[in-house]
């Protein structure tokens, strides 16, 4: 059996199972111990490197951005964020759709996940958005949307995978995501401010309130200085920043803002050491895929079709890869796609001449639209389960804000300069500077 | 599940030990070892209890819109691939871990096998899982009160 039939095959099998519902790890996992029987590799070897997957001290950093969160969301410390940005924003047209999109921002600086953040918002602004009278639908959509801004701004869990997939600079990642992940935030309140119900219009909050709010999220708001600061000073690596974030959380916010939550802190432990279980499994399952498509030349066939249409320049490779991440964040993970399909954006990298952490944040970007997509559209799914709206009135609420994405994913691609400047001028090695050998600044490439 | 959290527990205890010995600067180096430890325990027991709570993600839900023998068929074939995963990594993971017993890790020379331990018996767990899970919707059937809230395991 040839290559390109096997790698077929594989993936067939992979699509196959996990379509009859078979969880994602063990399809991915199926459709490589097939793949061992029709090639010289050990199945030995491939249940290994499912282990070698995930021995990494950079992946350590999921855990703790997810802890993160769970110790934010489950001790209620968010609802203190929420009242600052309805004292910014809630008096505007929209104010509660608003108030969404500003809280999301905030959030995304504190915890890695989107799933995370749909939790909170459904929990607690869409109740009060459903008593103002927007429509449901529109409410799940705009939860799930702002959610993705999680995986953008920093700390982001995608970038920590892609980090450590692509050995390209985390920190690098995390600042380059500002900029795509602002441009949704503010493309989200446009659209909801011209397009979206009008809701309740509310007084402007006075100064004194403004004051208010602001002090009572100041210990909140802390966690991404602590975690931007530590790690562009260098103090700490990521996962440590992480760890340091979580301590922060256990010393200083539990005790202070809710001391009655110290005896649920087992049961946060418990539920994240779970959470984090499933994306490391697929991280796993995934790095052994991804080691038999490279075996199998998968990249090289893949980097041959788009070479073709593509030749070298950059940006037409970019935009292609675009086009095929959109449609692979439509049916699967952003987890398991960065993994498998890495051995491939690394082979264009050097086609195109491409600077890796620029082409990081384009895929980031694109995966992060895959989750407001069907029929894999996971914050979308979990959003409009909340919410308590049929998926499809959730996803037809949602088309007309797919222009949000899709024009901050045209920007990421066409304005490297923009999007790359953060890294540029705070981390100028993870764009590929190096220090003037005569002592005085840095040489970066074109 | 209680495990995992003694796992995440764990690591970051050994995480924030790690910096505080080096900023002291009297670094424990094998501290970065007790981490990879508990995290990779933690990663593999954390894919078995999530098989048996069926809180994996999942492409599609799609055995949830089904009814009868329909459903059962598919549950069954689904469980049937995991339990064969499952075996995979208990039989090759078995032989892996027996070959580790000779490789060490540097600096404190724990045998990887300490490590690499964790597929194997993740492998075990999961085929336990499966058989528990196949038995039981063979009695009782697949259909449950979880049809209705597929999400809530994945946040609260």
């Amino acid at each position: 059996m040839s290559n390109g039939a096997i790698l077929l095959l594989m993936t067939a099998l992979f699509l196959g199972f996990g379509y009859m519902g078979v969880p994602v790890a063990f399809a991915l996992m199926a459709g490589v111990l097939v793949a061992c029987g029709l090639t010289p590799i050990s199945m030995q070897s491939m249940v290994g490197q499912m282990f070698h997957g995930i021995d990494s001290e950079i992946l350590l950093a999921v855990p703790f951005f997810l802890l993160v969160g769970e110790l934010m969301t489950s001790a209620d410390v968010t609802n203190r964020m929420i009242r600052l940005a309805q004292t910014m924003v809630g008096h505007l047209r929209g104010g509660l759709a608003q108030v969404v999109t500003l809280f999301s921002m905030f959030f995304a600086g504190i915890s890695g996940s989107s799933t995370a953040d749909v939790a909170v918002l459904s929990r607690t602004v869409a109740p009060e958005m459903t008593r103002e009278g927007y429509d449901r639908a529109f409410t799940s959509a705009l939860i799930a949307c702002a959610s993705t801004m999680a995986n953008l701004i920093p700390p982001s869990i995608m970038a920590v995978v892609y980090g450590a997939t692509g050995n390209v600079s985390i920190g690098g990642l995390f600042l380059a995501g500002i900029v795509p992940g602002v441009l949704i935030g503010i493309g989200l309140m446009i659209y909801s401010h011209l397009f979206g119900p009008a809701g309740l219009r509310k007084p402007r909050a006075s100064l004194c309130e403004f004051a208010d709010a602001s002090r009572a999220s100041l210990l909140p708001l802390m966690i991404p200085l602590i975690i931007m600061g530590g790690i562009l000073t260098g103090w700490f690596t990521p996962t440590e920043a992480g760890m340091v974030a979580s301590v922060y959380i256990l010393v200083v916010l539990v005790p202070l803002l809710a001391r009655g939550h110290i005896r649920h802190l087992p049961r946060d432990f418990v539920y994240t050491g779970l959470l984090y279980s499933i994306p490391l499994a697929l991280v796993a399952a995934a790095s052994a895929f991804g080691w038999m498509l490279a075996y199998l030349r998968g990249p090289d066939i893949v980097a041959g079709w788009i070479e073709l249409v593509a030749g070298h320049d950059g940006r037409i490779i970019m935009f292609l890869l675009v086009v095929l991440f959109i449609v692979i964040g439509d049916f699967m993970d952003a987890v398991p796609a960065i993994i498998i399909f890495m051995p491939i954006v690394i082979k264009l990298n050097e086609l195109g001449d491409i600077n890796s952490l620029h082409m990081g944040v384009v895929l980031i970007t694109t995966l992060v639209f895959g989750l407001i997509t069907p029929p894999y559209g996971l914050s979308l799914l979990v959003a409009s389960k909340f919410v308590g709206v049929a998926f499809t009135r959730a996803m037809l609420a949602s088309l007309p804000i797919y222009v949000v994405f899709l024009a901050t994913i045209a920007f990421t691609v066409l304005a490297p300069s923009v999007v790359l400047y953060l890294p540029k001028l705070f981390l100028p090695e993870s764009v590929g500077c190096f220090k003037n050998p005569s002592g005085t600044g840095y040489i970066c490439p074109k | 599940m209680v495990l995992c959290g003694i796992s995440i527990a764990g690591f970051t205890l050994s995480v924030f030990c790690d910096v505080v010995t080096r900023e002291l600067g009297r670094p424990w180096l094998w501290l970065q070892l007790v981490t990879t430890g508990f995290f990779a325990w933690g990663v593999f027991i954390g894919m078995a209890a999530a098989t048996r709570r069926i809180d994996h993600l999942n492409l599609v839900e799609i055995t949830k819109r089904l009814r009868g023998a329909k459903r059962s068929l598919l549950e069954i074939t689904n469980r049937l691939v995991i339990l064969l995963v499952g075996l995979a990594m208990l039989v090759f993971g078995t032989q892996n871990c027996l070959n580790d017993l000779g490789s060490f890790r540097a600096p404190s020379l724990i045998p990887l096998a300490t490590y690499t331990a964790s597929v194997p018996i993740a492998g075990a767990l999961i085929v336990l899982f499966a058989i528990e899970q196949i038995v039981n919707g063979w009695r009782h059937g697949f259909e449950g009160p979880e049809d209705a809230d597929d999400f809530a395991g994945i946040a609260k």
